[in-house]
């Protein structure tokens, strides 16, 4: 996903010159032909979150078109007061990119882990929020961001996610219909859109077919679609790499309380704890209940039940 | 006027203490009006804005947020709570009606507490939130230049306010990037919220600290206008780097009962403050109170 992300955002600086992308120190060689091509809008600001934000709100506020680069978890909760005053309250052009969110720094600790990003990035007015699943998705959403007017978090994974086939293309603002199914929906956003392709996989082969939904956009939620396949599903899982309070599943929880259905809305993600060991993510994902094979099996056993 | 901009016109070093004792006047009456505090700061930089908007900032009414002039220059008021001194010289200097003056700090007016961008478009940036004005100016400035725009970029800081860690972010920022387009003003008027700024920093120097940080530093009397002008006109003090005027007021300044008291941060003058100080500083409001 990252050289989809340096390889689309080239394309764009060298379609639009008003593109400029500044850095908290971090991306080593990633991003080595952008500042080589277009060394004064390559902007290594340091260790210095606070004005990362900075630059890219001045910029913006002058007319650019700033893409903010830093880890995800330091890029969202270091300089989560400039984002609100500085970018989301002025409703700046600012896209806020965001490596390695969930658990994709399992090893590094807690430090890195980015499970609470967007709690944080969708408390924000006008801050839209598109979590890409794979490198394809990147390719898509990342011109239609920059396109758009305001503020926007966006999400890059780290290197060799499989990209996957979906019934449509990926449109900001739209859940993406991934795998026509029915009965249950499994609804996923991020890179858990992988695993939960495994887990239909698993599925399809024990004859049960779920639709398979992925959110890259959370905010704005697509209630649209949400009110669509309630009408078709009996229940609905919500997969994510992200803690219970603000996520994807806490988003849907909040369209289901005041939706007109019936339809049962259960969750897989970890809980509100801190993931302490050092763990790798797919291990992780493992304990948590967040790979495919565990997505399956929850599955299975709902869909018998109903 | 200085570096050769353009000033609609010139006022003599006597017409603009005048206008500081009117501005501070209003400063009285508007906290007396909306029974608002936050005088301390708003009096301390009175002076400083006078040399700016008078004698200085390329920036000329009228001026509207849909018709700004691309060249003018950028001026941050980043000490967000002081801003009845700012709305009060951007009145007198006819950006804006007098009379919103009376309006101050009352639900839906142009001109609340902190100044809001949303409500007042002619602001480059919304305030009230500390430390996020040499930042932004920084951001600014950085844009400006590779828009070979020589438009310069001001910020006007509160001492308080370089007791955030991002102040110094941007300060680093400034100099590596060599921008002697940005101009930084601290207002060291030595009180802040509830503590002094030289207990709480240590006593260290912030002219030695800007130096520090690859700035041109220089200290001025922030009461003096003529010094303020003849240091401005100076700016930048040297190339490739970032200039910093460390101007040093006094909180509450102009009005006795005030000066220097940790108290007038946060207190709403009585009809007896309103009415001496307003005989102290020997000028009226500019506006007419009471008539929103």
């Amino acid at each position: 996903m990252r050289r989809a992300f340096s390889e689309t955002l080239f394309k764009l600086a060298s379609e639009n010159p008003r593109v400029a992308f500044i850095t908290g120190d971090l991306g080593f060689q990633v991003f080595d032909q952008f500042e080589k091509a277009f060394p004064q809008r390559y902007i290594n600001v340091g260790v210095a979150e606070a004005q990362m934000v900075y630059v890219a709100a001045g910029m913006a506020s002058e007319g650019w078109s700033p893409i903010a680069y830093s880890i995800a978890s330091f890029a969202t909760a270091r300089p989560f007061e400039q984002l609100r005053f500085c970018v989301a309250y002025p409703n700046l052009s600012v896209v806020l990119v965001g490596a390695g969110r969930g658990y994709t720094y399992g090893t590094s600790g807690v430090s890195h882990h980015a499970v609470d990003d967007l709690a944080l990035m969708t408390a924000l007015p006008n801050m839209r929020v598109v979590i890409p699943g794979d490198p394809g998705e990147i390719e898509q959403l990342l011109p239609q961001v920059m396109a758009a007017k305001g503020p926007a978090y966006f999400t890059v994974g780290r290197y060799g996610e499989p990209r996957y086939n979906a019934e449509e293309p990926a449109v900001l603002g739209k859940a993406r219909l991934l795998r026509p199914g029915k009965s249950v929906a499994i609804l996923t956003t991020g890179e858990m859109a992988n695993e939960s392709l495994k887990a239909y996989e698993i599925l399809k082969s024990v004859g049960m077919t779920p639709l398979l939904y992925q959110f890259h956009t959370v905010k704005p939620l697509d209630t649209q679609t949400l009110d669509a396949i309630s009408q078709r599903v009996a229940a609905i899982v919500v997969v994510e790499e992200h803690l219970p309070s603000g996520g994807l599943f806490s988003a849907i929880a909040s369209w289901r309380a005041t939706a007109d259905t019936g339809v049962k809305l259960m969750r897989l993600g970890p809980p509100d704890r801190f993931a302490l060991g050092a763990v790798q993510q797919q291990e992780l994902r493992r304990r948590l209940g967040i790979d495919g094979a565990s997505i399956a099996e929850f599955c299975k056993t709902l869909w018998r039940k109903l | 006027m200085a570096n050769g901009r353009k000033q609609q016109r010139t006022w003599s070093i006597d017409e603009l203490r005048l206008k500081s004792r009117q501005i501070r006047a209003t400063c009285v009456q508007m906290a007396f009006d909306a029974k608002q505090g936050h005088l301390n700061g708003a009096m301390s930089c009175v002076d400083i804005l006078v040399a700016l908007y008078y004698g200085w900032l390329n920036v000329a009414p009228p001026l509207t947020d849909n018709s700004a002039d691309p060249a003018r220059d950028r001026f941050v008021f980043s000490k967000g709570h002081a801003c009845k001194s700012l709305y009060a010289v951007l009145a007198d200097r006819g950006f804006i009606p007098l009379q919103w003056l009376s309006g101050y700090a009352q639900n839906d007016s142009p001109l609340p507490m902190h100044p809001c961008k949303h409500a007042l478009g002619i602001l480059e940036t919304s305030a009230g939130s500390l430390g996020h004005g040499l930042g932004m100016a920084t951001g600014m400035g950085y844009a400006l230049r590779l828009d070979n725009n020589p438009a310069r970029c001001v910020a006007l800081l509160s001492d308080g306010e370089c007791n955030e860690g991002s102040t110094w972010e941007a300060a680093m920022f400034a100099a590596a990037h060599k921008m002697d387009s940005v101009l930084a003003i601290v207002d060291y008027n030595r009180v802040q919220s509830v503590g002094r700024t030289d207990s709480l920093t240590g006593g260290t120097s912030f002219e030695e600290k800007f130096r520090a940080f690859g700035w041109a530093a220089r200290t001025v009397d922030g009461h003096d206008i003529a010094q303020i002008l003849a240091t401005l006109s100076e700016v930048p003090f040297e190339r490739a780097r970032p200039t910093a005027i460390i101007a040093r007021t006094r909180a509450g300044a102009g009005v006795s009962f005030m000066e220097d008291q940790v108290l007038w941060h946060y207190r709403a003058p009585s009809q007896d403050d309103l009415d001496r100080a307003l005989a102290e500083l020997g000028a009226r409001p500019i506006y007419t109170p009471g008539h929103a």
